[in-house]
């Protein structure tokens, strides 16, 4: 009698079903980020009324405190899970709307710093990671992830150079959760660091964005300092993310010469599929912008649809995090991570303060 | 190849990644906000 083989059937949900299942995740996005809103207008409002002097917490800290409670407490039950998975796509349209409110010129000024500013940041960082996973005698491939997560932009950075150099599951799951931890602490730490040594917006900003490594932390540290100070996080964490593509290159070459990765056959079309294609949204919005193709009017809508982006971003980041989940993940990591982003924020520092001095900022 | 693996190719080159689905949403808003089907978003 012949064998029969049974084939699984693998379903593809329909584009319907998987629209639909991202509705609840959606729903919980915005219900904590407008609750983060109200919290933030209702605690000022109250303090008026009553004449307290109460510290104003802006509605992006409410949006990841509450993310976090639930994240931390009761979880986030399954079937959010897809729609709030969705952040990522809110906050890289967030990113793309808030070209209409930098000219043309203002991003070629601070793009020329800050993309000098960036890549002494990415060799600095990539050099000092390098020698630090050596010392801590890491998984070299390991080591070039936690590299790359630092230097350039977190974890879209390690999924990108995860699949380039072949590394294994378990070190890119170490090196995110690392990158991860690190991201949601410095988003308290670095408000604190900036107001006790009286940073500038223009400084923090370019600060927040040379040394905060995930997109969507860099941004919340930014908009929790000041809504310029969030502008320039953006704009500084976007010149960093656009140079994804030559760092992942460069750690593809140095792989496969040592046979341990695939040798990368089209470059011009690898640097394309790995570039962060929202920086071009961004620059082209600016550019419609600087020629006025938008009215004052208008591009004030634009400005407020990226908030309510970014809102869904923020409520995102903390159901996001989970630190139980991180703990798991094991403290070497963890440590070479903690050790390098605590060096590579002092040295990002001082860079900012020799570009002020220089500059006359 | 077989059929299969080539018609998966095919879909996966006209896949839209997350990063350009975000840009085309996002200047599809500017757009509608340009030729005024929203005037006004409060925030």
């Amino acid at each position: 009698m012949a064998d029969v083989i049974v084939v699984p059937q693998v379903h593809t949900p329909s584009p319907a079903w998987r629209a639909v299942r991202l509705v609840p995740g959606l729903l919980l996005l915005a219900a904590i980020g407008f609750a983060g809103k109200l919290l933030e207008q209702n605690i000022a409002a109250y303090a008026k009324a009553h004449h307290l002097v109460l510290p104003n917490i802006e509605y992006v800290l409410w949006a990841i405190l509450l993310g976090l409670a639930i994240s931390n407490t009761v979880g986030v039950p399954e079937i959010f899970k897809s729609g709030v998975a969705t952040y990522e796509f809110w906050l890289k349209a967030g990113i793309v709307l808030l070209g209409s409110r930098f000219l043309l010129g203002d991003i070629l000024k601070l793009g020329g710093v800050s993309l000098l500013l960036v890549a002494v940041e990415i060799t600095g960082s990539i050099a000092f990671m390098t020698l630090l996973g050596r010392l801590f005698k890491l998984k070299p491939k390991l080591t070039s992830l936690l590299a790359v997560g630092s230097a350039v932009c977190g974890v879209s950075a390690i999924i990108a150079t995860r699949g380039a150099i072949e590394a294994d599951d378990e070190d890119s799951s170490f090196s995110i959760a690392a990158i991860l931890a690190l991201g949601a602490f410095a988003l308290f730490t670095f408000p604190l660091i900036g107001h006790a040594l009286h940073l500038g917006d223009r400084a923090y900003g370019i600060w927040a964005g040379l040394a905060v490594d995930n997109t969507a932390e860099a941004t919340a540290a930014g908009a929790l300092y000041s809504d310029a100070a969030g502008k320039l996080a953006v704009l500084v964490k976007s010149t960093r993310n656009a140079m994804i593509g030559f760092v992942v290159l460069a750690y593809a070459i140095y792989w496969a010469s040592r046979g341990q990765a695939k040798t990368v056959q089209n470059k011009v079309a690898f640097l394309w599929e790995k570039f962060p294609k929202f920086v071009l949204g961004f620059l082209v919005i600016s550019v419609l912008a600087t020629y006025q193709f938008f009215s004052k009017e208008q591009v004030t809508a634009l400005g407020n649809l990226s908030r309510w982006a970014f809102l869904l971003t923020f409520a995102g980041v903390g159901l996001r995090t989970n630190f139980r989940e991180m703990r798991k993940q094991g403290l070497r990591p963890f440590t070479v991570g903690a050790i390098g982003e605590v060096v590579i924020a002092a040295f990002t520092l001082a860079l900012v303060f020799g570009a002020q001095k220089l500059l006359g900022w | 190849m077989s059929p299969i693996e080539e018609n998966t190719l095919n879909t996966n080159r006209w896949r839209l990644t997350l990063d350009s689905w975000a840009v085309v949403i996002a200047l599809l808003a500017a757009l509608l906000i340009r030729v005024g089907v929203f005037k006004h978003i409060p925030w």
